[in-house]
């Protein structure tokens, strides 16, 4: 992100922030875990981009829903209220990030269950997660529409899950 | 000849011993202005304003998460994705990050069931914001409001976003904010004391140090961005779900402004730490920022970002800072209209910028 020449300075910078925020420490020690809180405590323990640098594309889960009966529907995981909706989306953009990948699944398999809990009669789910790339307003006018790129899929067999 | 060097030796033996001194002296001064920068005395309007705008902020989102409430915080097998989950990701930075399991396990010991605290801890989430509202009780509502947001915020940490940032510090502030103001209920009917204006004025200075921080690393980040230059990260933020609610083709049509307003937004966010201090650009910078997040929130449905943005802003520049006159004639400490405080100090709103 930045110029070349600032790289070592924001190294630098970066690893006496990691070391004042107590990062080098041990994970319980108290001088950690301390600041870890007070951080939380004052709602600054994120950084301020507010959609920057740039803006990614957004994230989308399709559940195919397998009956028994042999039909096939497909939707996504969906909250009532506009607001919870937006946090929604903030979860999926999180799933993309690296960070998330040991619980990436987790969380997959729970979005695909609470839709089953509405669904009991669903054998299965295969829930594919993508990033969506939406068309830049050149393309738009050229009539593109936005594409999408599957990152990973998981199948859940729920009736197995049930029995457990 | 001798003689004007020994008074040369002379002179510069006076410059170096006199040289701590001038340090000394330079870094008193600058403590001095720094106390008088930090301490300025303030009326308690600001407050008033934090407190109204998050008790509104407060209410209001209680009232948006009312039908998801227990969809978004249920443990693990009710909810959309388990509380748990959250809360361990959560305790990974600490255990002392306070969360919801604690008023469930709490809850647990007077024999009441999960569902049950989290329906507590909305309706009291919600008095609490109608508490701040009317200042009745405000210091207590203040930090069981925080506490509660914080604890909601954490355990749905996975769903968390700019908003809950914004509201957990406000609210920080806000319990920490020498309360209650002149026009909350508890000053008027439970004859509340009010506080001291000098800390009235350092928590201000907190808040609008933090607002100038929070601007200018946006800025900056912008900058750093392709995309802000030329319109595409506005054409991007604008039609992507869920903040799509104006449709491509109207924004199509008004695509040679995107650029305009994508500058505009950068210019606007990292000039606002030096331009919001000085009392002419000031205002033009506040109305700027105030019309920005006004924007966001009609433009991309963003309500609860763009309102508690509106009220830091308002509570950190906008409340007291521009009518000009002394603060002796505003503040008044002990309750009586009549007793005035002997405030010596910067007018509201006085900066080092400022002159």
């Amino acid at each position: 992100m930045l110029p070349s020449a600032f790289q070592r300075y924001a190294r630098k910078a970066e690893l006496i922030t990691a070391f004042v925020l107590g990062k080098e420490a041990t994970a319980s020690s108290p001088i950690r875990q301390g600041i870890a809180t007070y951080l939380h405590a004052a709602g600054i323990q994120a950084g301020y981009s507010f959609f920057a640098p740039n803006i990614p594309g957004y994230h989308r889960l399709t559940l195919e829903l397998y009956y028994a009966d042999g039909r096939v529907e497909y939707i996504s995981p969906h909250l009532s209220g506009r607001a919870a909706a937006l946090r929604l989306d903030s979860l999926l953009d999180r799933l993309a990030d690296n960070r998330y990948e040991p619980i990436r699944e987790v969380v997959v398999k729970m979005l695909a269950f609470s839709v089953w809990r509405d669904r009991p009669e669903v054998k299965k789910i295969r829930a594919t997660f993508g990033t969506v790339s939406p068309p830049g307003i050149g393309d738009f006018e050229h009539g593109k529409r936005e594409s999408f790129q599957p990152m990973f899929s998981y199948d859940f067999s729920l009736r197995e899950e049930e029995k457990r | 000849m001798s003689e004007a060097r020994s008074t040369k030796s002379e002179t510069r033996q006076l410059a170096l011993s006199s040289l701590p001194f001038a340090l000394r002296f330079t870094s008193r001064r600058w403590w001095t202005r720094l106390l008088a920068f930090l301490f300025t005395a303030e009326t308690d309007k600001w407050l008033a304003a934090l407190r109204i705008g998050l008790g509104l902020q407060v209410t209001v989102y209680a009232l948006f998460l009312r039908s998801d409430w227990h969809y978004l915080f249920a443990s693990t097998g009710k909810g959309l994705v388990s509380r748990k989950l959250g809360e361990a990701i959560t305790s990974f930075d600490s255990p002392l990050i306070p969360k919801l399991s604690w008023l469930v396990a709490l809850g647990g010991y007077a024999h009441v069931g999960e569902d049950a605290v989290l329906s507590i801890a909305w309706a009291c989430l919600l008095c609490m914001g109608v508490l701040l509202l009317l200042g009745l009780f405000s210091r207590p509502a203040a930090i069981i409001a925080w506490f509660l947001h914080l604890c909601a915020a954490e355990s749905g940490g996975l769903f968390a976003y700019g908003a809950d940032n914004f509201m957990t510090t406000g609210l920080f502030y806000l319990m920490l904010s020498p309360l209650p103001d002149r026009y909350s209920l508890d000053h008027w009917l439970l004859k509340v004391q009010l506080r001291d204006p000098q800390l009235l004025g350092f928590w201000r200075r907190v808040l609008q140090v933090h607002m100038c921080f929070v601007y200018f690393i946006g800025g900056l980040a912008k900058c750093l961005g392709s995309g802000w230059w030329d319109g595409s990260n506005l054409w991007r933020s604008l039609t992507r779900p869920p903040f799509n609610i104006i449709s491509p083709e109207i924004l199509v049509r008004f695509k040679y402004t995107l650029p305009i307003l994508g500058i505009s937004i950068c210019l606007i966010e990292l000039g606002y730490p030096f331009f919001i201090w000085i009392k002419k650009t000031r205002l033009f910078w506040l109305v700027c920022i105030l019309a920005m997040h006004a924007a966001i929130g009609l433009a991309m449905g963003m309500y609860l970002f763009a309102l508690v943005m509106i009220v830091l802003n308002l509570a950190a520049f906008g409340i007291g800072m521009s009518d000009g006159r002394s603060v002796s004639t505003q503040v008044t400490v002990g309750g009586s209209a009549e007793e005035r405080s002997n405030v010596s100090g910067l007018a509201p709103g006085a900066s080092p910028l400022s002159g």
